[in-house]
């Protein structure tokens, strides 16, 4: 049983680090992009590739594939949300992000190629740990490093304040002379170096795969849903019970069901508490 | 004096004349270049297009020479099927090779044999056959039928094994090749001990594999061709230090497994169902293998790090068409249908291939060969022991 509830917590732990990137981005901006899951990928592909081909040690390749998380992050603000915020109230984000993300895959299965490829192991340890193996325990260390670092930002730097400023209420944190532009991009930035970290973290368990950032958006997604928009604990919460729930879910009743019951779940989550089971509720005057 | 009339008449006879004989003959390749399955389509891709190059080097088809119409469908069967309908109705193709996926071959077979399309297989799914409905569908790579039955012949029979453990993945073809290799199991009198499908990112088997042997399987039979998959079975095997043998589907000995391994050992003691005509004997390939791996290798900068049958079936592909138009002496597919139909031991790279009318699928049982995993060289493997 052991095996399946670390497995579990695992997959669940980067399901959550990415609902976080998630939150970061929409904290900011009021966008879900769907770009979150392909800047997993990249910092996957990013470690692998510069550790592989170019020979670099592991504590060389972790800040190169934070930082090309966090170039994503960037060219997706730049490219797919500033521009369309600016000229549209409408959910255009939704294409644009996603054709970003569209783009940013098959951009990676043409030069990377399709097949997954090797991650190499980050610390010295036996393939025969069972499950004190690190492929496990690395994504989990990061969500709970990557939850820690996030309360800090927010409660105690000022850039963390003018996040929450700007995510309350854009129009008031401009008239106090926050400039919401730069906010927004740091926050990608962030998110995208969060991706990046949250990608070469859960390398050996994933491999460095060109088709990972799909199922990591969707995940992601499902777990910001559950657990709550906006919120680090439900994001926390959403993914890991989202990554649990898969596992027990393929233990118990085989793996053709696995996707079912994930999504199973956020339908009966949502129709009982449509705002996530950490999600603040909405209001709405009338 | 001719009148103008009579002038322009014979003038436009010649003109059709010149042009019918530099008519070139359009044959459509439809091929999954890139997206998740183009590791086969590139490989596949090579054969064909050497193909192509022999047959107009040696004067065409019939005197045409071949225009060679590349689509990539990018493993959707929905571009795929467009762009079939596009070959046929845009460029006017009699022949069509391929989709490379069984999946998208489901959606173009119908549409290309009810347009008259002569339309060569190469996917493996049994369904993708039948002369009665698709009477212009010719195969030429083998049946997912005698993939799982050479491979249940060597577990069963060979290495002697009865308490089977077959993990499927939970695509179409994951489930659907799980289910034929239990079926025929049961033919052999054999009942699985343990049965699943895994979803073919699942990141840890160690459940699935902890119960396989929990099971008391004595062989494991992967039944996917998800690469991520094949590998983590392998690591799993290897990291619980179960020792059983793995036997299945060719992708447990494809050449990205290797780099996906934890240790190179845990390749060993896997066998996977392969083919006469890329195993080595005695050092040695065949003839006509070890002819076109001469000439192709050369082309690939000295090495082939792609299984060297997918260059075969494409090579083979191609010059089938060619095969039965000139015996045909004809261009017309329904012609050369009946030319097929009536082949027997056609000498392809491949395999030596037979069609009759009721019996479509080319690729002869006797072509087929377990090869061990671990001995990849140039594309070919050596035979697993005996």
């Amino acid at each position: 049983m052991w095996p399946v509830i670390v497995s579990g917590l695992a997959v669940g732990a980067s399901y959550a680090t990415t609902a976080l990137a998630y939150n970061l981005m929409f904290s900011t901006s009021k966008v879900l992009s769907v770009t979150t899951g392909q800047i997993v990928m990249l910092g996957a592909v990013a470690g692998a590739w510069l550790m592989n081909s170019l020979g670099w040690p592991a504590l060389l390749a972790l800040p190169g594939a934070i930082l090309v998380g966090a170039a994503f992050g960037a060219l997706t603000e730049w490219v797919a949300v500033r521009r369309v915020l600016k000229r549209s109230d409408e959910h255009l984000w939704i294409l644009s992000t996603l054709a970003l993300a569209t783009m940013t895959q098959q951009a990676v299965a043409l030069v990377w190629g399709t097949e997954p490829r090797p991650f190499p192991r980050l610390l010295p340890q036996s393939f025969e740990a069972g499950i004190a193996d690190q492929k496990f325990w690395l994504p989990i260390g990061v969500m709970i490093a990557a939850v820690a670092a996030l309360e800090g930002f927010y409660r105690r730097t000022m850039w963390g304040k003018l996040f929450q400023a700007t995510s309350e209420d854009p129009f008031a944190a401009e008239a106090r002379g926050v400039d919401t532009g730069r906010v927004r991009m740091l926050s990608y930035v962030l998110a995208g170096a969060l991706g990046g970290l949250s990608g070469f973290a859960a390398g050996e368990l994933t491999f460095a795969y060109f088709a990972l950032g799909l199922s990591m958006t969707l995940n992601g997604f499902i777990a910001i849903a559950v657990g709550g928009l906006g919120s680090s604990v439900g994001a926390v919460a959403g993914g890991l019970a989202l990554g649990l729930l898969g596992a027990f879910a393929t233990y118990l009743f085989g793996g053709a069901f696995q996707q079912t019951i994930a999504v199973g779940a956020l339908m009966v989550v949502l129709l009982i508490r449509p705002e996530g089971l950490f999600g603040a509720r909405g209001m709405r005057a009338v | 004096m001719r009148s103008p009339l009579g002038l322009a008449a014979a003038l436009s006879f010649v003109l059709a004349t010149a042009a019918e004989a530099d008519d070139v003959v359009r044959i459509g390749w439809l091929s999954s270049l890139t997206g998740p399955l183009s590791s086969a389509a590139i490989a596949e891709n090579q054969g064909v297009r050497y193909a192509v190059d022999e047959i107009n080097k040696s004067g065409g088809i019939l005197g045409h020479p071949v225009e060679l119409l590349t689509r990539d469908t990018a493993g959707d069967p929905v571009k795929a099927v467009n762009m079939a309908q596009q070959l046929v109705f845009s460029d006017n193709v009699k022949f069509v090779i391929g989709p490379v996926n069984s999946g998208e071959s489901l959606a173009t077979v119908p549409a290309l044999s009810k347009a008259g399309v002569l339309n060569i297989v190469i996917g493996s799914l049994e369904q993708l056959t039948d002369p009665a409905k698709y009477p212009l569908a010719f195969r030429t790579i083998n049946t997912n039928t005698q993939w799982i039955s050479t491979a249940n012949r060597y577990a069963i029979d060979t290495l002697k094994r009865s308490k089977v453990a077959i993990i499927g993945d939970t695509s179409g073809y994951g489930a659907s090749s799980a289910k034929t290799a239990e079926a025929l199991l049961k033919q052999m009198g054999v009942t699985p001990v343990y049965s699943v499908l895994i979803d073919a990112n699942k990141t840890d088997l160690s459940d699935e594999l902890n119960k396989a042997k929990a099971a008391g399987a004595d062989v494991v039979m992967p039944w996917t061709a998800a690469t991520g998959l094949c590998a983590r079975i392998l690591n799993t095997r290897g990291d619980m230090g179960w020792n059983v043998p793995i036997v299945g589907h060719p992708a447990v000995m494809a050449l990205p497994i290797k780099a996906l391994l934890n240790k190179s050992e845990y390749w060993k003691n896997v066998y996977a169902s392969g083919y006469v005509s890329t195993t080595f004997q005695d050092g040695k390939l065949p003839e006509r293998t070890q002819a076109l791996v001469d000439v192709i290798k050369p082309a690939l900068g000295g090495k082939i790090d792609f299984t060297f049958w997918w260059v075969a079936l494409g090579y083979d592909s191609m010059k089938v068409i060619a095969y039965g138009a000139e015996q045909a002496k004809s261009l017309d597919p329904d012609k050369i249908k009946t030319v097929l139909e009536h082949t027997s031991n056609y000498p392809g790279v491949y395999g030596a291939y037979s069609w009759t009318p009721e019996q479509h699928n080319g690729f002869p049982d006797s072509g087929m060969r377990m090869n061990a995993a671990d001995t990849f060289q140039d594309g070919s493997y050596q035979p697993a022991p005996y």
